[in-house]
């Protein structure tokens, strides 16, 4: 044994690992008319122990396909099982078949659209204004003193609570909407901002004093370097919190995107619609939030990220 | 020891220089010269206000009490983390440099600064990609670029390893016989302040004032039998009550 090559036995511990997670999916399948508990959770003990035994063989991307598959498995199999009282939950197939549908129809694309737009003004507008005020406030203890609290404050008010003024200020359509997604955005980045200006190590400045830099020298080529790092992680955290809230915006006031998708399919009782309008929510946030951790990997950004 | 003549103007000159921290005098009638080329190390208990002596010659901070002056500007080399994270070793250089440089000497002068301090096949690397060791000769070339004849350095060595920390200093002596400066080094390390300084400079316990002075033979840096060095440290550590 102690003269084996361990490649050829990961390799076929990693064939095995593969096949594992097939084979299990197929054994729920065969068993879908077992209705004893004590035989489900028999067959549920067995299945957590086949899986986290193979696990760890198996490369990411097939533990992240077999996470997804496993989610599905579990949906279509109680789906199939009866599980789900009539108009309560859709299946899988019909869920498929709606999503074909909806971008046939073109209107699940012009509503991802619709809300994307939103989402890009608001967000904009919130960034644009609050890293000024944030660097006024990381730079100044007065400035500081006196709005910190106050930005925290309305950083703890859920943006949805902004509702009713939105609509009174800004009537319907898309304004309302880019309104609360200024909001989301706004107080979020404001209070990083001034986190990351605050803590700007001294010596910097002691350095660009020597180096003889002039106030906007300053700004540009010492603090905005100094604190893009901690910006980047906050403009990803607030691109998901901005995301999030636009399907509850969208939910009043407006009728298209992604949030009216939802809110309107449930009007007419389409569950399945209401699905497909969750995973198309779900998929370009993690769309979004992939295009921002790219902005990581920029070299000039990394010191502050890897350490 | 007295044989180097007079100069005619210091480079530096603290008079009844004190510096209050609130109500906390940091330093206290401190009187203190430079001369053009002198390499003077102050060594002192921890907390004695030597970074705020370096923050003081360096018009970081202005004396509560007294004059400072200097007569022209100066660079600071700071222990670690003085270094810009964003950009990279070349740039870092590149900043440097006096601000009136022409365009087409930039790029020359970084290489030929890259050269000195042997960075040249590190310069598109970042700090954080660096030893502790080449940090500190970025620093010194970013410092030594800038052409301007006052040098302050804030235990620029002490964050590194004993080896480091001695081949430092012989590259640090090496460089400033080539490119002569007026150097303000401080440190609580004995030893590098007998291998380095022309002067050492022997604060008291806070508030900072000089309690004594020291020449050394010349030449940088000095072997640990060199004459003279012995006593000296042996004449630091008494005055710093470590005996």
């Amino acid at each position: 044994m102690r003269s084996v090559d361990p490649g050829p036995r990961a390799a076929l511990l990693r064939g095995g690992s593969l096949l594992a997670a097939p084979a299990i999916l197929a054994i729920w399948w065969l068993t879908l008319d077992v209705r004893s508990p004590i035989a489900l959770a028999l067959l549920a003990a067995a299945s957590v122990l086949a899986i986290t035994a193979t696990a760890r063989a198996l490369p990411r991307w097939a533990l992240a396909a077999f996470g997804g598959g496993v989610l599905l498995a579990v949906w279509w199999i109680a789906d199939e099982r009866g599980a789900f009282p009539v108009g309560t939950v859709p299946s899988p197939a019909a869920t498929a078949r709606a999503f074909v549908d909806e971008i046939r129809s073109v209107r699940l694309i012009e509503d991802a659209i619709a809300s994307l737009y939103r989402v890009a003004w608001g967000y904009v507008g919130g960034v644009v204004t609050a890293v000024p005020l944030g660097l006024l406030m990381g730079r100044s203890i007065a400035w500081r003193a006196a709005l910190l609290p106050w930005v925290n404050f309305f950083r703890s008010i859920s943006p949805i609570a902004w509702i009713p003024f939105a609509i009174i200020w800004f009537g319907v359509g898309d304004p309302p909407a880019i309104f609360i997604i200024f909001l989301a955005t706004f107080f979020q980045i404001v209070l990083a901002t001034t986190a990351a200006s605050a803590s700007v190590p001294r010596v910097y400045y002691r350095v660009a004093e020597d180096l003889g830099m002039r106030g906007h020298e300053v700004l540009f080529q010492i603090t905005l370097p100094a604190i893009l790092p901690q910006l980047v992680t906050a403009l990803r955290v607030a691109i998901g919190v901005a995301w999030m809230v636009v399907v509850a915006a969208e939910m009043i006031a407006v009728r298209s995107g992604l949030g009216y998708l939802i809110i309107d399919a449930r009007n007419a009782l389409r569950m399945d619609l209401v699905v497909v309008g969750m995973i198309s929510v779900g998929a370009l946030g993690v769309g979004l939030d992939r295009l921002f951790r790219l902005l990581m990997r920029i070299p000039s950004l990394r010191w502050g990220v890897e350490r | 020891m007295s044989e180097a003549p007079a100069p005619a103007a210091p480079m530096l000159s603290l008079r009844g220089v004190g510096f209050d921290y609130g109500a906390l005098a940091v330093i206290d009638g401190l009187d203190l010269e430079v001369a053009r080329g002198e390499l003077v190390v102050c060594v002192g208990p921890s907390g004695c206000g030597k970074t705020t002596l370096l923050s003081l010659l360096g018009g970081h901070l202005q004396p509560t009490r007294g004059t400072v002056e200097r007569a022209g500007p100066s660079r600071t080399i700071y222990q670690d983390g003085g270094l810009f994270p964003w950009l990279t070793v070349r740039e870092n250089i590149e900043r440097g440099l006096p601000r009136g440089t022409a365009p087409q000497a930039r790029a020359r002068k970084v290489e030929e600064w890259l050269e000195i301090t042997r960075l040249t096949e590190f310069a598109g690397h970042y700090a954080h990609e660096l030893s502790g060791g080449m940090r500190q000769r970025v620093e010194l070339a970013r410092a030594l670029a800038a052409e301007t004849d006052v040098l302050l350095m804030d235990e620029p060595f002490s964050a590194l390893d004993y080896q480091t920390r001695n081949r430092m200093r012989r590259e640090l002596a090496a460089t400033l016989a080539e490119r002569p400066r007026t150097v303000v080094f401080v440190t609580h390390d004995i030893e590098e302040a007998v291998q380095l300084g022309d002067r050492v400079v022997v604060l008291g316990a806070r508030p900072a004032r000089v309690r004594r002075v020291l020449e050394l033979p010349p030449g940088r840096p000095r072997p640990p039998a060199a004459p003279g060095v012995a006593e000296a440290e042996q004449a630091i550590m008494e005055e710093l009550g470590l005996h």
